[in-house]
């Protein structure tokens, strides 16, 4: 019973990484109609940032956490400035968007390889908080209590920000218009810078807790998330916070439970095969919405 | 030249409605065309008049009642099946594709009458290469009667907007259909431009082809149209003569507004 | 001769590989020009690949009839997909062929009877360098063929617009399945020819890398002809050996620099009959204006 239920709190912490780095995914293919690659590099290069303020600049935790999520957002601002935005005039579409995001992708990736010297790096065990908590029965490491609450504090103020503000509707509207982004009006300008910060700002989020999490700053760490997010994002509804958000923290617990109870080879296994399940039999996600048809 | 007026029913819409949300576009419309005429379809803007055409293409399908082509109903029939039935149609924006010819524009359009398979095409065969060149042939015929005809090689973006209406009639025609829909085919025309489609259209009907025409020109209307349907809110207003239609006061009325109205206005001057 | 001889020392691999890539980029392009966007050519590509392998290894056919195999398993994988797929919006088709393609991975790591699982598959036998480039000749003649019929019309006016297309009788989903065969096809036939030009397959082989790879030839080659996909196989595998000469150790961030130009600047690729035909028609209406003054 106690393994089991360190197992979930394990499996919730891992899933919410996945659900954080989707919500970014999900957002910017629902809002921009932007099929991302280079997502994942927004997190490699936050967790990156992220830890050089840390051995470099000795800033306490919290401030390389705002650093590698404010890096994550700008990197996101700078990729949709110069790889996006010139073809939302030429309405190029998902796919010319897509190939401009797999340039950044190898652009980005193969920097970020120089940035860590094609290591793996790894924060200091004295730079983040790192004892365990008692929450009931079981103690719990304080990185995953962090990331539980960064999910659930990021998905409630997405999904606010989204329903229940003007600017919010905006993005709505926007979703996939082309004609109203190209237009380029101050509303649509917004609404797209908006967007992609705060994108790249939960995916760099995610990258920073991640790369602590597990010991792996590096590039791998950014496609390893994008291939996870990416899952919740499908199982989850990818215009759905919500949906993301909860399929991710189940992914997670499913990987960590088949990991610990039928054999580590099948974890991903089972990821992926639930993946194809929900394609073929719920192919609109959790929360089976249909907000973006047209006719 | 049989009289349209005593012809068969060809295209029959019986208690069709269909809503977008809340948004009731046809709502309880019962209406008929028959075979040989110029049937006229008018009505305000967002009467439901580009609906009526969807839904008889099959792009929307009714929420409920029958649509009925030559005795057959098209209400769950997919698009091509309709197509191939021998209906065939303008838009009301222009919708040529992008990066073609005016001739390949029609090519396609002419996709039903090929004659031979698509395998045979790509092979090649000596049938597929003589077919192809028939219906360039015919595709080359159907512009010189819109009057494109020099302007084949042309892009079709490059082409101005009453051009690009031509050949998108020449276009729904290479299919050879029996019932042609023309969505607001003059939108845009000069009083010359669009009294040649008018006579165009007057060509086909004598060709034996039966045409819906939603027009705005009620001047067009009067001098084309054997027969006509007003609605308003997807709902019939009147239906038969064109004059007799027009001069309805509950036509007038969804036109030009209240007749109080209208003459609060002309006591305001 | 002998300069010939040394160029193909030095980058005959880049040209093998090339025309393997150029076989998945007109698989890619195969349904890209029926308007679908979708990743699954590495998939058959795999299916190919693995069945020409096992077959060759096990069954000791030839490598010919082999490579037959490999079409037909593509072709009819393809097939099986296209009807789960056709039925999605275009965006979701996108994510879902990227989902099919994690999957695909996981399935080969899994299934170590088929593939090898984690240790991988050796491939027996070698194909000549001559035998992919006339496959690649026979194949690029197809795609010729098929832009020059019927098909190839439909298949444009599909892409453009296919609700226009649909009342004009060409059905749409019927033509997006055959591009999604001819597609399967094609992506076996290049698996094949990976396979028997690496002559060891793992489950990494055919994933991720490859498949973003695939898209982004086709596209930078320009996906409005066939002769593009086979442009930008070409360019995109030699842009990194280019680079890594002028500047080494960047290679791959300029690689990366040159796809992002291209496409901002030429976001229709580098082969594009519409392009073409608008300067013919500009050159032609400058050439009448002169004219008219004169
Ligand atoms: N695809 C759609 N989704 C939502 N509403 C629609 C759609 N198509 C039409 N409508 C609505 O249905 C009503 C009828 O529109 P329709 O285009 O048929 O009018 P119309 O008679 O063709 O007008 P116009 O003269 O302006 O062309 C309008 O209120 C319109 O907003
Ligand atoms: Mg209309």
């Amino acid at each position: 019973m106690h393994l089991f239920l360190e197992q979930f709190v394990n499996g919730w912490a891992l899933g919410s990484l996945y659900a954080l780095f989707g919500i970014g995914f999900g957002l910017v293919f629902s809002t921009l109609g932007i099929l991302n690659a280079a997502h994942g590099t927004y997190a490699s290069w936050a967790a990156i940032v992220g830890y050089y303020a840390v051995v470099w600049l000795n800033v306490p935790f919290p401030v390389a956490i705002a650093v590698g999520v404010l890096a994550g957002g700008v990197l996101a601002i700078v990729v949709d400035q110069i790889g996006f935005q010139p073809l939302r005039a030429k309405k190029a579409g998902l796919l010319g968007a897509l190939i401009t995001s797999i340039a950044f992708w190898i652009i980005l990736d193969s920097l970020a390889g120089f940035a860590t010297q094609q290591q793996s790096l790894a924060f200091p065990a004295s730079t983040y908080p790192n004892r365990m908590v008692a929450v009931g029965p079981v103690m719990v490491p304080q990185m995953q209590i962090i990331t539980i609450l960064a999910l659930i504090i990021c998905a409630v103020g997405i999904y606010l920000l989204i329903q229940k503000t003007r600017i919010g509707a905006a993005m709505r509207a926007v979703g996939w218009n082309e004609v109203a982004a190209g237009l380029g009006g101050v509303n649509a300008r917004v609404v797209i810078l908006l967007t992609a910060f705060l994108a790249g700002a939960t995916s760099g989020l995610a990258g920073v807790l991640g790369g602590i999490a597990t010991s792996n700053v590096s590039f791998t760490l950014g496609e390893g998330l994008l291939l996870k997010g990416f899952a919740a994002v499908v199982v989850g509804g990818f215009d759905d916070v919500r949906g993301t958000a909860i399929a991710g923290i189940c992914l997670g617990i499913i990987e960590v439970f088949v990991g610990q109870y039928v054999s580590t080879a099948m974890r991903d296994g089972v990821t992926y095969a639930l993946l194809l399940l929900f394609l073929i039999l719920r192919p609109r996600g959790l929360f089976g919405s249909t907000s973006f048809l047209r006719a | 030249m049989p009289d349209p007026a005593a012809s068969r029913i060809l295209l029959e819409f019986d208690d069709v409605v269909k809503s977008f949300g809340g948004v009731v576009a046809v709502d309880h419309l019962s209406a008929h065309v028959r075979q040989g005429s110029v049937h006229g379809l008018i009505g305000p803007n967002g009467a439901g008049k580009t609906t009526m055409i969807n839904l008889i293409t099959g792009l929307f399908h009714p929420d409920s009642g029958t649509i009925s082509f030559d005795g057959k109903h098209l209400e769950a029939m997919a698009p091509h099946q309709i197509a191939a039935l021998g209906i065939s149609r303008t838009y009301q924006n222009v919708r040529l594709f992008s990066g073609m010819t005016a001739l390949e524009q029609v090519m396609t359009g002419c996709y039903l009458q090929r004659g031979v398979s698509l395998w045979a095409s790509f092979l090649g065969t000596g049938n597929a290469r003589r077919q192809w060149a028939k219906t360039r042939d015919h595709a080359m015929s159907l512009l010189k009667r819109v009057g494109m005809a020099d302007r084949a090689d042309e892009l079709a973006e490059t082409l101005s907007y009453g051009e690009q209406r031509r050949v998108e009639i020449a276009r729904a025609l290479g299919s050879d259909p029996k019932l042609l829909l023309l969505d607001e085919p003059t939108a845009g025309m000069n009083t010359q431009e669009a009294s040649s489609v008018g006579r165009l259209v007057h060509e086909l009907r004598d060709s034996g082809l039966t045409i819906l025409l939603v027009e705005h020109n009620m001047g067009l209307v009067t001098e084309f149209c054997s027969s006509c349907t007003v609605i308003n809110f997807g709902r019939l207003l009147a239906e038969g003569d064109p004059r007799t239609c027009i001069a309805n006061p509950q036509v007038q009325e969804a036109y030009f507004g209240r007749q109080n109205d209208a003459e609060r206005i002309q006591a305001l001057r | 001769m002998d300069a010939l001889l040394d160029f193909w020392a030095a980058y005959g691999s880049t040209v093998v590989f090339a025309m393997i890539n150029a076989f998945f980029a007109l698989s890619t392009y195969a349904v890209l020009s029926t308007g679908v966007l979708s990743f699954t050519t590495v998939v058959f590509a795999a299916v190919g690949g693995f069945l020409a392998a096992q077959t060759v290894g096990h069954l000791q056919i030839s490598i010919h009839l082999s490579f037959l195999l490999a079409a037909i398993g593509g072709g009819l994988a393809a097939a099986v997909v296209a009807v789960a797929f056709l039925k999605l919006d275009s965006h979701w088709m996108a994510l879902a062929s990227l989902a099919l393609v994690l999957i695909t991975r996981v399935v080969s790591l899994n299934a170590p009877i088929l593939t090898g699982g984690v240790n991988g598959l050796v491939v027996p036998l070698r194909v000549d360098p001559i035998e992919v480039a006339i496959l690649l000749a026979v194949v690029t003649f197809a795609f010729y063929r098929l832009h020059n019929s019927w098909y190839g019309l439909a298949s444009r006016a599909v892409r453009e617009d296919p609700a226009v297309a649909s009342t004009m009788g060409i059905p749409p989903r019927r033509i997006q399945f055959v591009a999604f065969v001819i597609s399967g096809v094609v992506g076996g036939i290049g698996g094949a020819a990976l396979a028997f030009t690496l002559q060891f397959l793992s489950p990494e082989t055919y994933f991720i890398g490859i498949a973003f790879t695939m898209i982004a030839s086709a596209v930078l080659g320009g996906s409005f002809h066939w002769f593009g996909p086979v442009v930008g196989a070409f360019v995109f595998t030699a842009l990194p050996v280019m680079m890594q000469a002028f500047v080494p150790q960047i290679e791959d961030v300029a690689k990366g620099v040159a796809l992002l130009l291209i496409m901002i600047f030429m976001p229709r690729g580098l082969i594009d009959p519409r392009a073409v035909r608008l300067r013919r028609a500009a050159r032609l209406r400058h050439k009448q204006e002169r004219a008219v003054n004169a």
